[in-house]
This record gives structure tokens, sequence and C-alpha cells, in this order.
């Protein structure tokens, strides 16, 4: 009952979602042959100073059409879209979640329901986490036959596990925002602090010496480049001990921030 | 099975140094209406909210159908059905939406109750909830309630913000449901219409109950205390003393002996209004507040007194 409210609530922002991020990816797409054309006329990414600027360049102007196209799909697929748009939509749907009820008076109609508050809190979270994931998915796979019209193939299973990786970045950023949305009692502070947090973390990814600290380290090019050449194979993602595992990583800071939300759900009063 | 269905000893709830409640001592069995009384701020609704188990008390002990609050919220729930004070509807929700989404948390409704009140209460069901004014979002809340049958309704100021015919409606709504049987926690700002329904009546002052002797010598000083409005011309005649003269000119007085008798002395005409052994709550709260910060003062103390309850609001 309450998931069905909530989708309720957030089945638009979710249509928005993948239409923004459906018409981030056909223009992108569209346009490489010009683009990589352009690429090999120009040296301007191998004069760059910065070493992931540098890098990323040198990818998406490989000789190799194909290798080319599946960095560019890296960097503009999951490195620019999903990280972006993905983290506004996780922020924009979890600010809500408690804060929202708690201002309008509703939390405390909802507590005194007969649902336990563990149950209350899954309800919420589920359709959430289905709205902030499922376009990342859709929109990728629909990558796929755009593709066919440059002449150009997507590897399916590559392109599941970048949009994997990418899905479970948002969903860790969408239970932080629960969190947050649960502690603090005013949307507005709510979407504040991890509004701040997010750009915060993009400063540190832009500033070379602090890079290795920003959470946009997990979820950059040098993650989404090998994964979609398939040089970073599944059980790399999940492996911490003998890779990087970063995917396990999110997966673990997801478990725990519902966790705590778990916890700050069962303590807070209306 | 014992018939005590709330069962209160010692309860006390602070938030950080502020106590909200202080030693709250309560037995309420099965088919009573207890009637909850007190000024902003007095702990009404943070009592409710205990019983709930909506935030957890900080001593004492509270059972309710047998189990603690604090430990069985959810099974007390699925026997209770809380109003809170502050009416909490959904906005973007049509009414019809909400109380769907409201009663399909309880397996039982009483389907006649809700013809009833959706006749009585003749609201725009199609309409959005943000188009309601603050007495329909009440009505729609109050149904949300009333209809789940279940065994307890806790019921926090349901009259708030509903003219008098509503209330008087709402109160043979209660005196129904407690003819079958149910058990109702009311708070209320309209002492005389509560009374009229409970089987008992807690004032709740400071977060204290205030004794029941202490609550009638309150009132019946209040009833030697008429309010009159003198035409212009005319001064008060012997056998009272001036309390206190109200901004639109009416005078508050306490007379030695029968107010009634008292009223009559005045010259034909001198009276344009009278009021005479009306329980003004706003009244008793600021001779009780009196009490507890004087304890034997004397009427001449009454202006002393005021500032003090007023300080106190």
């Amino acid at each position: 009952m309450i998931a069905g409210k909530t989708w309720r609530e957030i089945r638009m922002i979710g249509l928005a979602y993948i239409l923004i991020l459906e018409m981030l990816a056909i223009p992108v797409l569209m346009l490489w042959p010009d683009i990589y054309a352009d690429l090999q006329r120009s040296t301007l990414f191998r004069s760059l100073g910065v070493d992931w600027i540098k890098r990323l360049g040198s990818g998406i102007s490989q000789r190799n059409e194909e290798v080319a196209y599946l960095n560019w799909c890296a960097v503009m697929l999951f490195f620019r879209s999903t990280n972006l748009v993905g983290t506004a939509a996780s922020v924009l749907i979890g600010t809500g979640l408690f804060a929202r009820e708690r201002e309008a008076n509703t939390l405390e109609f909802l507590l005194a329901r007969p649902i336990s508050r563990s149950s209350l809190l899954w309800q919420k979270f589920w359709p959430c986490a289905v709205v902030v994931t499922a376009p990342i998915f859709i929109v990728n796979a629909t990558a796929i036959p755009w593709s066919w019209q440059l002449e150009l193939d997507l590897p399916k299973w590559e392109l599941f596990l970048a949009s994997l990786h990418a899905a479970i970045f948002a969903l860790a950023f969408l239970t932080l925002t629960m969190y947050v949305s649960i502690i603090v009692r005013v949307q507005a502070h709510v979407a504040a602090i991890v509004g701040a947090f997010a750009v915060l973390q993009i400063g540190m990814y832009l500033t070379q010496r602090i890079r290795p600290y920003s959470l946009f380290r997990l979820v950059d090019f040098d993650w989404y480049a090998p994964i979609m050449t398939g040089n970073t194979p599944a059980w790399q993602m999940f492996d911490p001990i003998r890779s990087h595992g970063f995917t396990t990583y999110l997966i673990a800071a997801t478990v725990l921030l519902y966790l705590l939300s778990w916890r700050a759900i069962h303590r807070t009063e209306p | 099975m014992s018939d005590e269905l709330i069962r209160i000893a010692g309860l006390q709830k602070s938030y950080d140094q502020h106590e909200v409640l202080h030693d709250i001592n309560l037995s309420i069995h099965r088919g009573q209406l207890l009637g909850l009384i007190g000024p902003n701020g007095a702990g009404k609704s943070t009592l409710l909210r205990c019983l709930v188990g909506l935030v957890q008390r900080s001593g004492g002990e509270l059972s309710l159908f047998g189990r603690d609050p604090a430990t069985h919220s959810l099974q007390i729930r699925r026997q209770a059905c809380y109003l809170p004070g502050e009416t909490g509807v959904y906005h973007q929700m049509t009414g019809a939406r909400f109380l769907k989404f409201a009663l399909g948390f309880y397996a039982k409704q009483s389907l006649q109750l809700k013809e009833r009140l959706l006749e009585q209460f003749q609201l725009p069901l199609n309409q959005k909830v943000r188009s309601y004014s603050a007495g329909m979002k009440q009505k729609l809340a109050l149904i949300a309630t009333l209809v789940p049958d279940v065994a307890l309704y806790l019921l926090d100021e349901p009259d708030r913000g509903l003219d008098a015919s509503v209330r008087f409606y709402l109160r043979d709504v209660l005196r129904t449901l407690k003819d079958q049987g149910k058990t109702i926690v009311l708070s209320s700002h309209h002492l005389s219409e509560v009374e009229t329904l409970a089987d008992r009546l807690e004032f709740l002052l400071n977060g204290r109950f205030v004794s029941n002797e202490r609550l009638q010598r309150a009132r019946a000083q209040l009833r030697r205390q008429p309010r009159i409005r003198l035409r212009s011309g005319h001064t008060l005649p012997d056998g009272a003393k001036l309390i206190r003269t109200e901004p639109d000119g009416i005078l508050v007085v306490e007379t030695d002996n029968d107010p009634m008798q008292w009223l009559q002395s005045f010259p034909q005409g001198a009276v344009a209004s009278a009021e005479v052994g009306v329980d003004r709550l706003e009244d008793l709260y600021q001779l009780l507040l009196q009490d507890e910060v004087t304890p034997h003062c004397g009427v001449g103390d009454q202006t002393s007194a005021a500032e003090v309850a007023g300080g106190d609001a």
C-alpha cells in the first residue's frame, strides 16, 4: 500500500529521468562518426597536462574505432550521464521520502498505522530504488539499437555490467539521501546537505591531488572503460581482495546506509 | 482476563532536560471513555503518543492490552486507532483515495459507520484534499480514524477546526462507539462537551494530573466569578470584588454569595450582559496555575496569578 503510494508520487520523476537520460544519449551516439573524425585530426587531448583527461582523450581517439566507440560510450553514457543525472535523481527522489512526510504532518499518521517501521522503510525504499536504477538499464540498452544505426556493436554483457555498477552507485546515493531524510526534519535541509556532499565530491574529483579520495573515483572513465572493453571481467568488479572490487564497496555502502536508515526510523519520533 | 485495558504507572517523558510528563498514573478499563483536558503544552499529545508507541517514555511503566508499547507497538496499533493532533492528510490525493489508503491498513471496518459519517460530513471525495478547508481535512481524518473496527481509539483533539453542529454530531458518534464497548481516550479543549460524554475526566497541567479535589475547588471558585458588562454610568454594587477588567470591557468579579442573587441587586438596565456558572477553560487554567504557584493565595492575588499563567503560556 505504501509502496503503491510511493510509486504514484515518483513515477513522473522516473519518466522525466528516463527522457533526460535518453535525450543525453541519442545526440552523443548519433554524432559519433563526426566526433571520431574530428578526434583523429585533433591533438588537443594529447597535449593536455591533466592525466585523467589525457587518458580519456587517448581512449576515445584510438585508431580502432570499435574500441574508441566503447570508450566513448563509457564516457558519455556512464561517466557523464548516469553519474550526474543518476545522482541528481537519487537526491531529488530521496529528499522527500521522510522529511516531506514530517513537514506535512503525515509521518505521524503513517507511524501510527498498523505497519512495522521496517516495512514502512522497505515499502518506501524499493519503488524509489526501481525508479532510480531501472532507467539506467533501459536507456543504456537502447544504446544498442542506436549503435546499429552507426553499424557499430555494443557488447550486451559488458554494457549490462557497466549499467549494474552505475545503478549501484545511484542506489548508494539514494540510500544516503534516505538516511539524511530520516534524521533531518526539513526537506530543504536534506537537499542542501546531500547536494553539498555531492558537489564537494565532484570538486575533489576535479582536484588532481585529492582526486583519489573522491567517491566519483569509483565511477569514472578509468573504471567504466575497462568494463566496456571487456578488460574488467565481472569477478574483478566484485572481488575486493584480488582486484579493485569497487562494485562490492558500493554494495557494502548501500547496505550500511540502509541499516543506518533502519536504525534511524526505529528511533525517530514524529 | 483483566478488564483493565490501559495501565500507566509513574510514567515520565523528557525531551533533553525538559520534563513533559511527570509521574502519570492511570488505569482505563474496557468500554470507558476518558477525557483528557489541559492547556496547550500540558503533555496531552505526548501522553497519547506514548500510549500508541510513537514516542518512547523516559521512565515508569505502561501497558495496553497487557503489552508494553515500547516493545509491542505494532500489536497495539493493530487494536488501536490514533488520530494525531496535527491533521495529517495527503494533499495530493483525492478524499476517496486517501480514505482507501488510510483504511486499507485495517482488516475490519465498520462500513455502517463509514456510510453514516460520509453522509453527515458531505465531503467532496472526488476532489484533491488540497482544496479542502481545515475543517474538511479534520472530518476526513476522523473518518479514517473512527471507521476501523478496533478496540481502542486514541483521539488527540478530534474536534479541532469543527463547528459546533459537527462537534455535537461527533459526540453522538463517540457515544455510539462507547455503547458498543469500545474504549476511547480523547483530549479536548471543550470541557463542558467532554464532560457530558466522558466516564472520567483527567486534567493535565504542566505534565501532571490535577487531583479531582483541586479541580473541583477551582471550578467552584470559578462559579462564584460572574462575567458582566455594565452599561455606561453604572458601577459595581457592594458584595463583590473586581478581579480584572478584560479588554472588551467585561468585568470579572468574585461574589461573596450566590452570583445569581448578587446580579439581581443591580438596578434595572444596568447590566448589558452577564455570564454565570460557565467553566471557561482559560480561567480554569489560570486558577490551577495560580494554585500551583501559590496554593493558598486569596482572591486579591488574582492579578499576579494571571501574570504567571500568561507568562507560562
